[in-house]
């Protein structure tokens, strides 16, 4: 078990495509804080020495999730663009330990993803709020929240790649409908029922950042946080029960 | 039981027979043709023996089990199923590295098997610059990472050139000498004449030869066998009293017909005629498997 999952870590370091959403994931961030921070205070925005602005600057990171959620419908379904399942399966002919490596390594790059996104953030925040005079201490509730969100929002949506990938094995058609859902659809569910969007993925994973909405339609964070790692084990089920049961031709 | 056993295998994707109800096996220490034309179901058949595709029913197993219950199978079975099987822009090396690390074998196997196939210049090229050729090496190098007794290769000689064909030829013959098994596919006879000891022929998904070469020429009537000698009179008079016929004599050379080169060969020791060259007709080997095939999924 623990050769396959080097195996595939291996096989992420060895393409140039996670260093580039890794890259993107960290440029989002940046503009995010930057866009939250210049923003404070304005057109009803909550003021930048506030909790809520706090919070929001600091979940900047959260960004990083359509990342990663990329990055797990990558490594299932790259495989099959390129013929490498083939090549897989036959090194690991037990199929769902191929799954279960697959979403230990996405899992732990989500983690690496989230956890850069947050040291991206502090090291652009901290300072700027600094001169604002607002003080930030790295160790309070405030900061921890959005931090631990940031990095295990990034890792479950990674895992939830997964299962999209395995679900939809046509690459670009499973990256456009995860897009579409995460820019898109649910934004719609959320704008006409907004008791439903609050249990989807981005709902939940706003919840657990202990994010503000203007009508403040979210689950509890304990709740947000329940309901993302059911989305994540959920995905892992279906992915690993689809992959072990299709032929691969 | 063979090395490789299939036993009544049958695959249907809907309404689709690929594989029906076939059967053969596999010595140890030989190369196998396994031969039909594209679409008789030689991949499929070839998949399912992998564990990548599962059967409608029967059974398929190397080295006595189904693939998918080896243990440590990278180091028994090297399979090369598609040229394709590769990230373009992985380097040669980390693709290799992948799957040495994911078999549990030591990642510098992925050096000394591009060394195997004649690639270690191109290691750390990535793999999307390849030639056809290049790719089918690669894929070999990955079949052997793990010092497999078994090679299972599809379509092998698909984009080699003359060079990598005779290369190919080679580096099987020694293979099996060493003690290893082979089944290579082929939709070209000629391609695997000269390497195969036994051929596997099937056609619509069914099974319509298993034998040897000369056994395949000894069902024909038609082989041809062309005999030169200095007796050439001599020759035609005592193939003739064999029961030979004789298609026309030219000089020094005899063209047989309806006898096999074995026959010819006993003949001319018997009756203490020396011969200096005797081919049998490749051409007519070509035309044995077309008949075969084409009439072989006729059957009801």
């Amino acid at each position: 078990m623990s050769d396959l999952i080097r195996a595939e870590l291996l096989k992420l370091r060895t393409t140039r495509v996670p260093y580039g959403l890794l890259g993107a994931a960290l440029a989002l961030t940046v503009l995010g804080v930057v866009g939250t921070i210049l923003t404070a205070g304005r057109d009803g925005a909550p003021p930048i020495e506030s909790t809520e602005a706090i919070r929001n600057v600091l979940g900047a990171g959260g960004t990083a999730t359509i990342f990663t959620l990329v990055l797990g419908i990558l490594v299932v379904t790259g495989e099959f663009r390129h013929g490498t399942i083939t090549q897989t399966f036959l090194v690991a002919p037990i199929r769902s330990r191929v799954v279960k490596a697959k979403l230990v390594a996405v899992l732990a790059a989500g983690f690496a993803f989230g956890a850069l996104a947050s040291l991206v953030t502090a090291v652009v925040s901290v300072p700027w709020l600094a001169a604002k005079d607002v003080s930030v201490s790295l160790l309070s509730a405030d900061v921890a929240v959005p931090v631990l969100a940031v990095v295990a929002s990034a890792a479950l949506f990674g895992v939830i790649g997964v299962g999209v990938g395995a679900l939809i094995r046509n690459q670009v058609a499973a990256i456009v409908v995860a897009l579409l859902w995460q820019f898109v659809l649910e934004s719609i569910v959320v704008g006409l029922l907004p008791d439903v969007g609050k249990w989807l993925p981005q709902g939940a994973a706003r919840a657990l950042a202990e994010e503000t909405l203007a009508d403040g339609n979210l689950l509890p964070p304990w709740a947000g946080g329940l309901v993302l790692l059911a989305y994540g084990a959920a995905f892992a089920l279906i992915g690993t029960r689809l992959l072990v049961q299709r032929d691969v031709t | 039981m063979g090395v490789i056993s299939v036993q009544g295998l049958t695959k249907r994707f809907g309404a689709v027979v690929a594989v029906d109800a076939l059967s053969f096996e596999v010595d140890t220490g030989s190369v196998t043709g396994f031969l039909g034309p594209n679409g008789a179901g030689k991949t499929t058949t070839l998949r399912i023996l992998l564990g990548l595709v599962k059967p409608t029913a029967g059974r398929a197993t190397i080295l006595g089990q189904p693939y998918v219950e080896l243990t440590h199978p990278s180091r028994r079975v090297g399979a090369v199923l598609e040229a394709s099987g590769h990230h373009p822009a992985r380097r040669a090396v980390d693709h290799l590295r992948i799957a040495a690390v994911g078999a549990g074998l030591p990642p510098e196997r992925a050096e000394s098997a591009l060394a195997a196939v004649g690639l270690e210049a191109a290691a750390d090229r990535r793999v999307g610059g390849f030639s056809l050729g290049m790719r089918q090496r690669l894929g070999l190098a990955g079949a052997l990472l793990g010092d497999p007794g078994v090679l299972i290769l599809d379509e092998p000689a698909n984009g080699l050139d003359p060079e990598g064909i005779h290369w190919l030829r080679g580096f099987l013959r020694s293979f099996a000498d060493r003690g290893g098994t082979v089944l290579v596919s082929s939709h070209v006879l000629s391609e695997v004449a000269q390497t195969v000891d036994r051929v596997v022929i099937i056609a619509r998904g069914r099974l319509v030869a298993a034998a040897t070469l000369d056994e395949l020429v000894d069902r024909t009537a038609v082989a041809a066998v062309q005999v030169r000698s200095e007796e050439a009179e001599r020759l035609q008079e005592a193939l003739t009293a064999g029961g030979a016929g004789i298609h026309h004599v030219d000089g020094d050379l005899v063209v047989v017909t309806g006898t096999t080169a074995k026959a010819v060969g006993r003949i001319a020791a018997a009756t203490g005629i020396p011969i200096y060259e005797m081919t049998s007709d490749r051409a007519n080997l070509e035309e044995v498997f077309l008949e075969l095939t084409s009439s072989g999924g006729e059957r009801p």
